[in-house]
């Protein structure tokens, strides 16, 4: 007698097709996932039975479409099975109820059938259990939710399950030979029992003995040149190395592969993974820590829960757990990097130095590993941390390329050596030495700090220099800024502006101020009245000409605007962007300068070599 | 030349773009801010800013974020055409969410911010659940609890809306309201989602696994609680955004008498703590490293400490030798003087009584081992 489901058959399809596949090929992962399910089933009864699924193709002379026959001799169904498998199609139509049938094997059975319909528009399953009265039964299932169960004209002589699928006219490129050996291969390949494909009378194994893995290699170089070979196999790059993978929890395990070239900073790595050796996903990224991005791996897992889509694992403690593990193993091989081949390491740090420096960031003891190897640009050229510490008692460094620029050129002037810690985690690195390395002492720098290097001026210097630095501080006092004279090269840079970090924020929240409309500024002033930070020094360098004669000029209207001008010009050579009063002191500056120079040259319009506004630009 | 620092501003951001969030984000944006006003680019000027307050919001700068979004607020002003507010209003929810948490700014100017914001999102056709939201958690951190209770209910009556925060963070934010009362089941009963993994948010779960350590501690779900505790440390341990939550963590560390892991966690984020631009998250944190510095002094076993402490530290010490004592005296004192101040802003004592819960939870001690 013929039953009709109580639901849309097609609903559920649609579901299925749209929401939770990615492919109509996944039929046969569906398919063998069922066919695996009741061989594993079986040899939990029979241990040792070996088990096979076979797929045979079966083509029609007349160019009809095929028939797809897809067996097993695994555990079979009974017909209280079928009859459940049937009750779960049935209440089969909403997302989360697909997803939660999934666990148990019935329900895998019957939403795994359900997906052929992807593919076909009639399916004929004939069963034989082998924990039932020994009948076969068939249910025949067609598309439109009509379905028929019944004992089978034709039984089976030994328990299992045969699945026959006829192609749908418009689905038919998805049963040729070609792309079923493929899709067989891609999702069982790592099978622990023969897959054979039948067609054209001809019959193949489809999967080698188990993951490479997990083989055995007459050496360590074999092995290393078999799994690479797998590497290439797989993900089509050439991997330089590659590392064991194993862990207790999820009981995983899989090789990871270094990449060959430095990936983009954070790009999570798409990984292979296995459930129970079944393929789950080419995409997984959720498997190793964050850190890890310099590896591609292919792992099998057996314990970890698949999300509903059987794309990925699902995010629980088992897979922190094993992240944890799998981390662990990469860290072990770097561990052993360092000790056995530091060469290796530093070629490894040099392509994947991200990833290294992101792991010796979150781990204690790696840091004390690798931070001596590793590469800083400072004023005086590259050199790793080693070779600095040896040099210079000290670190200093700034947290800023522009903050670098500040004072590369004038400290490496005078031999000071300070890194530049711009790049990605370098700083983070930095200020973690003195945690890790107790005598380690480490110091931010910035163009504040540079006068304590310069040369002291002597008493008559010191002298002569005074009606410049009294009229200079008066000058600057309203920007917070104060004056000191020394002596340092390189001489023709006549001044130098320094600020803290603080400082710099105190000069963008004025400019904010400068821009914002009332509410805004008001709260503003809030801000900076409680913001640290010592105020701002501008530095004359009195090896520098033009600060020789300036202190030595008695015009004060002169001196004054030179002053204002130095000001602002060593603020621009800092990149420091200039506040509504700094533009209003340069507009007036260069008129002042101009109407100085017209007035010298008596309206000699050629105005000879004098400082013009270009030298301010 | 001008394409010169272009390219460089545009390196620095897309460098910006590959970090986590955090301090070195902060500074790359910053950086390229100052390259485009130092060339009076404007629009590049917006156009970065615009990131920056992304990048100082979740990277635990609301100082710098605050002063981003003025400078944009200003030229929205004078060229409401180019710049648009409405593309800011997002963002401006993150700003006055957080100027309380500055004790120089004065009641009136969070009022006005909050009637402000009310107005821009008026005219941009959104409804009030957002300010509302803003509104209660003013109130209730100034100690104003009525109104804090009369606005509870209003926000959660209004209806959602475009502007409206995503739904994990505003049932987080629930969780707050719930932790206050002692409604702990109620509160462990709304996160459920959040906890379940159905719902998250950049800083969700993040936030959530701190806020629920104390109901479920007092519960006495321990198990649960430890589960929390080391999924969310690690969570939140790299992002100085989130120093109120390690404050949670350290506080639900002394509760359970894991002294030396408490201790690791003062060493580790006390220099967050000293320069926090946020003095609420300071107080959380202060507050919480003197709890665990009391239950130091009381076990009595170690008058010295060997810390790492950083020099920025007022009693940095070479020898890292710190004398419990005094350590203790000092965080306290921070965290008296921080409730001081916004006691006085606020003409409330909910500070003071925030201080005094640790007498209280020195009275729940429960040892439970986290290792």
């Amino acid at each position: 007698m013929d039953h009709r489901f109580q639901v849309s058959l097609r609903g559920v399809i649609d579901l299925l097709s749209h929401h939770l596949y990615s492919s109509p090929g996944v039929y046969v992962r569906e398919l063998l996932q069922n066919a695996t399910d009741a061989i594993r089933a079986r040899q939990l009864l029979e241990p040792g039975h070996a088990g096979t699924v076979r797929l045979e193709l079966m083509e029609k002379q007349d160019g009809s479409p095929p028939t797809l026959l897809f067996s097993d001799d695994g555990v079979g169904l009974t017909e209280e099975e079928i009859h459940r498998f049937l009750a779960t199609i049935g209440e089969s139509s909403k997302r989360e109820a697909l997803a939660a049938r999934r666990n148990d094997f019935i329900g895998q059975f019957g939403i795994g059938l359900l997906s052929c319909f992807m593919v076909c528009d009639e399916l004929l399953v004939v069963t034989r259990s082998a924990r039932g009265d020994g009948r076969t039964l068939e249910w025949r299932g067609r598309h439109d939710g009509t379905y028929a169960v019944r004992e089978s004209e034709h039984p089976l002589e030994r328990p299992g399950t045969q699945v026959f699928l006829v192609a749908r006219p418009d689905m038919t490129e998805w049963f040729s030979a070609e792309r079923l050996r493929s899709l067989a291969r891609h999702y069982g390949g790592l099978l622990p029992f023969p897959i054979q494909l039948t067609a054209g009378g001809r019959t193949e194994r489809l999967n080698p003995d188990g993951p490479p893995w997990r083989r055995d290699y007459e050496s360590a170089s074999e092995r290393r040149k078999a799994l690479l070979a797998y590497g290439r196999d797989v993900f089509g790059t050439d991997f330089i190395d590659c590392i064991p993978l194993r862990s207790t929890a999820g009981d995983v395990d899989g090789v990871a592969f270094v990449l060959p070239a430095s990936p983009h900073f954070n790009a999570r790595q798409k990984h292979r993974v296995y459930l129970k050796h079944m393929l789950l996903s080419e995409s997984a990224e959720n498997l190793l820590p964050e850190w890890a991005f310099f590896v591609k791996c292919v792992v099998n897992a057996n314990a970890l829960r698949p999300t509903a889509s059987r794309e990925s694992f699902y995010e629980d403690e088992p897979l922190a757990l094993a992240r944890e593990a799998l981390g662990q193993c990469l860290r072990t091989y770097l561990v052993e990097l360092a000790h056995e081949d530091p060469r290796a390491l530093q070629r490894l740090i040099a392509l994947h130095g991200l990833s290294v420096k992101a792991l010796a960031l979150d781990d204690d003891d790696f840091y004390r590993l690798v931070v001596n190897w590793l590469p800083f640009e400072t004023s005086l050229g590259v050199m790793t941390l080693a070779d600095y510490r040896r040099a210079h008692p000290v670190v200093r460094y700034t947290p800023t390329l522009d903050g670098f620029r500040q004072v590369a050129r004038v400290a490496g002037a005078q031999g000071l050596c300070i890194i530049n810690a711009a790049y990605t985690h370098d700083a983070a690195l930095l200020e973690k030495l003195p945690h890790v390395v107790p005598d380690a002492q480490v110091e931010r720098f910035s163009a504040a700090d540079l006068p304590q290097s310069f040369e002291e001026l002597t008493l008559d210097e010191r002298e002569a220099v005074f009606p410049l630095v009294r009229m200079a501080e008066r000058v600057l006092a309203p920007f917070r800024c104060g004056v000191v004279v020394k002596k340092f090269f390189p001489a023709e840079v006549p001044t130098l502006y320094g600020s803290d970090a603080e400082g710099a924020f105190r000069r963008d929240a004025e400019r904010a101020r400068d821009e914002s409309d009332d509410l805004y500024a008001g709260v503003l002033e809030g801000v900076m009245a409680s913001a640290g930070g010592e105020p701002a020094q501008l530095c004359f360098n009195l090896h520098n000409p033009v600060v020789r004669r300036l202190a030595a000029v008695t015009d004060r209207e002169l001196l004054k605007l030179s002053v204002e001008m130095l000001y602002v010009q060593a603020l621009l050579l800092g990149h420091h962007p200039l506040n509504a009063q700094e533009m209003a002191l340069l507009n007036q500056g260069l008129l002042g300068l101009i109407s100085a120079q017209l007035g010298e040259g008596g309206g000699d319009e050629g105005g000879n070599g004098g400082p013009g506004p270009r030298g301010f630009h | 030349m001008s394409g010169d620092w272009r390219e460089q501003a545009q390196g620095l951001w897309e460098q910006a773009d590959g970090l986590e969030p955090g301090e070195g984000k902060v500074r790359l944006l910053e950086e390229a801010v100052r390259l485009a006003d130092a060339h009076s680019d404007t629009g590049m000027g917006y156009m970065l800013r615009d990131a920056l307050i992304d990048a100082a919001t979740f990277g635990g700068f609301p100082d710098k974020a605050l002063v981003a979004f003025a400078w944009c607020r200003g030229q929205q002003k004078k060229d409401p055409k180019r710049f648009d507010p409405e593309g800011m209003l997002w963002k401006q929810k993150w700003v006055v969410g957080r100027i309380k948490e500055f004790p120089h700014i004065t009641r009136k100017q969070i009022a006005d911010a909050l009637d402000d914001m009310e107005q821009c999102f008026a005219t941009a056709d959104a409804g009030k659940r957002s300010v509302l939201k803003l509104r209660y958690f003013a109130a209730r951190e100034m100690g104003d609890t009525a109104e804090a209770e009369r606005l509870w209910a209003a926000w959660l009556a209004a209806p959602r809306d475009h502007l409206t925060d995503c739904r994990a963070c505003e049932l987080d934010d629930e969780l707050d309201h719930h932790v206050d009362k002692g409604e702990w089941e109620l509160a462990l009963r709304k996160a459920r989602p959040i906890l379940e993994g159905r719902q998250g948010c950049a800083e969700i779960p993040h936030l959530t696994y701190g806020t629920l350590l104390y109901p479920l501690f007092k519960l006495g779900d321990l198990e649960r609680a430890r589960e929390l505790h080391r999924r969310g440390y690690p969570m939140v341990a790299k992002n100085r955004e989130f120093l109120a939550t390690v404050g949670e963590h350290l506080e639900f560390l002394a509760l359970t008498d894991n002294l030396s892991r408490g201790l690791t966690l003062l060493e580790k984020h006390l220099g967050w703590a000293l320069d926090h631009p946020s003095h609420r998250d300071r107080f959380t944190f202060y507050a919480a490293a003197a709890f665990l510095l009391e239950r130091m002094l009381a076990e009595g076993s170690r008058d010295v400490v060997s810390l790492r402490l950083p020099k920025s530290f007022p009693g940095h010490r070479a020898d890292s030798g710190y004398e419990v004592k005094a350590l203790h005296a000092w965080v306290h004192g921070q965290a008296r003087d921080i409730a001081a101040r916004f006691d006085t802003r606020n003409g409330t004592d909910r500070f003071s009584r925030l201080l005094a819960r640790g007498q209280i939870l020195s009275k729940e001690i429960r040892p439970f081992q986290i290792d």
